[in-house]
């Protein structure tokens, strides 16, 4: 219990002292997963207003899989890229592997069904009549877009904040595809499985808590835009 | 109402879930008349009016546009932004009843400024002075239909088609809404009205029987 205390008193020094090692590997979590989640939503939002508003054959089945696919283990999508990237891989001639291009590419994969999904689910809350009015009021396809976006504004951040929440605390397809480089690719998750391996728990501790604010922060964040949305429809 | 065409359209046909919902051989719609789609619910005037508008696409259909036959799919781009389409609940978005009516005005790259004018003028001639700052949403359902029919207003279509517009209004909405519509026919937009109540109410200049997805 006692080193438990201290490390949890060493783990506040490491934060408030600004300890660079654990800052550095905080941006690195951050700027990394970002990236990720700002790549990645324009073409869940384009996907999501196909299902939403397409007709096509398979729409409700594809709807299905990207339901299916929020459950897909990090560890599995770092399973996969890894196959992909390494060296002797279709594309190991990128020399993608052990960088933060490959930890975004597995981030983005990561998130990108959640995004579909709970994009889909904001749209389904506005009427269709909402995308044809905008379009028979001279919008253009793009802009309809926008229009019904700005529509659904709450669900949308929702949904970028809960992908986000994802993709941050995800271990599985960072390490495998990261390689957990200091200075490189090391970021918060996979950090913590090194340091707690090696009983070094300060800095578990100290990273542990800056994800456990990140998640109570995302958590009220989505509490909240999910108020307002239903308050408006 | 003019004896000039402003748009036909021959062999419309649209199949939805294996059923042939609409079967129109021939439609001619005239300059400045004010027609009723009239039908029992199902009979396809909704449909119609959407492939009209370019909203929906029928599955066969040619239209002719000044004298110049052409597809649907050829001919909806350049008509398309003459033709306005009101839903029979209309959608009004999340923003201010002045900025939604400035919706349109905006898309047509009217500037900001100039489009605040056009507002202004159109609140005032459909009664909206007092509401014009408040939330659409918040409204009534009589008062999002005037929002809705002073949007397509200052767009100045040359076709409104309105789907069933007093359908869920009180008398006093109703009446209101009557006027409204009988004033945009007068002012020289062609309007055509879908309902399966009286079509007099409209006071029409003709009015167009549908049934079973073809017109009588």
């Amino acid at each position: 219990m006692d080193g438990l205390a201290l490390a949890s008193a060493e783990a506040l020094k490491l934060l408030f002292t600004g300890d660079p090692d654990t800052w550095e590997i905080v941006g690195i979590s951050f700027l990394v997963s970002f990236r990720a989640i700002l790549f990645i939503v324009p073409l869940a939002v384009i996907v999501s207003f196909a299902l939403a508003y397409g007709e096509f054959p398979g729409r409700r089945t594809l709807i299905t899989i990207f339901n299916s696919m929020i459950a897909i283990p990090a560890v599995v999508v770092g399973l996969l890229l890894y196959m992909l990237l390494y060296s002797s891989g279709p594309f190991g001639g990128w020399r993608l592997l052990f960088t933060q291009t490959a930890m975004i590419i597995g981030q983005m994969i990561l998130a990108f069904p959640l995004l579909v999904a709970m994009t889909h689910v904001a749209l389904q809350g506005v009427d269709l009549s909402a995308w044809q009015t905008a379009r028979t009021l001279g919008a253009g396809k793009l802009r309809a877009m926008f229009t019904i976006m700005r529509e659904v504004r709450f669900g949308l951040i929702a949904a970028i904040v809960t992908a986000f929440g994802r993709v941050v605390s995800e271990v599985g397809c960072s390490i495998m595809v990261g390689g957990n480089i200091l200075h490189e690719t090391r970021n918060i998750p996979t950090a913590i499985a090194l340091e707690t391996s090696k009983g070094n728990f300060e800095q578990g501790i100290a990273l542990g808590a800056v994800l456990i604010t990140l998640a109570l922060v995302l958590n009220f964040m989505v509490a909240i835009f999910r108020g307002r949305d239903m308050a408006r429809h | 109402m003019s004896e000039r065409e402003l748009v036909r359209f021959r062999n419309v046909q649209k199949t939805l879930l294996r059923r042939r919902v609409l079967d129109v051989d021939e439609l001619v719609v005239y300059e400045s008349e004010c027609a009723v789609l009239h039908g029992e619910n199902g009979a396809g005037k909704s449909t119609l009016m959407k492939i009209i508008a370019g909203l929906i696409a029928p599955d066969d259909g040619i239209v002719t546009i000044a004298g110049n036959k052409m597809s649907w799919r050829l001919a909806y781009r350049s008509f398309q932004k003459d033709v306005v389409y009101l839903h029979q609940s209309p959608y009004l978005f999340d923003r201010s009843v002045a900025e939604n009516i400035a919706y349109g005005l905006r898309r047509r790259g009217l500037r900001r400024n100039a489009a605040r004018e056009k507002v202004n003028s159109a609140i005032a001639w459909a009664g909206l002075s007092q509401l014009a700052s408040r939330n659409a949403r918040d409204l009534s359902g009589g008062e999002r239909q005037r929002v809705a029919l002073t949007r397509a207003r200052i767009l100045e279509p040359r076709l409104l088609l309105l789907d069933e517009p007093t359908s869920a209004m009180d008398r006093d909405s109703r009446e209101q809404a009557f006027e409204l519509i009988r004033d945009l026919a007068d002012s020289g937009i062609t309007v055509y009205i879908s309902t399966h109540e009286s079509a007099q109410y409209y006071q029409p200049d003709r009015i167009i029987k549908m049934a079973n997805g073809k017109l009588l």
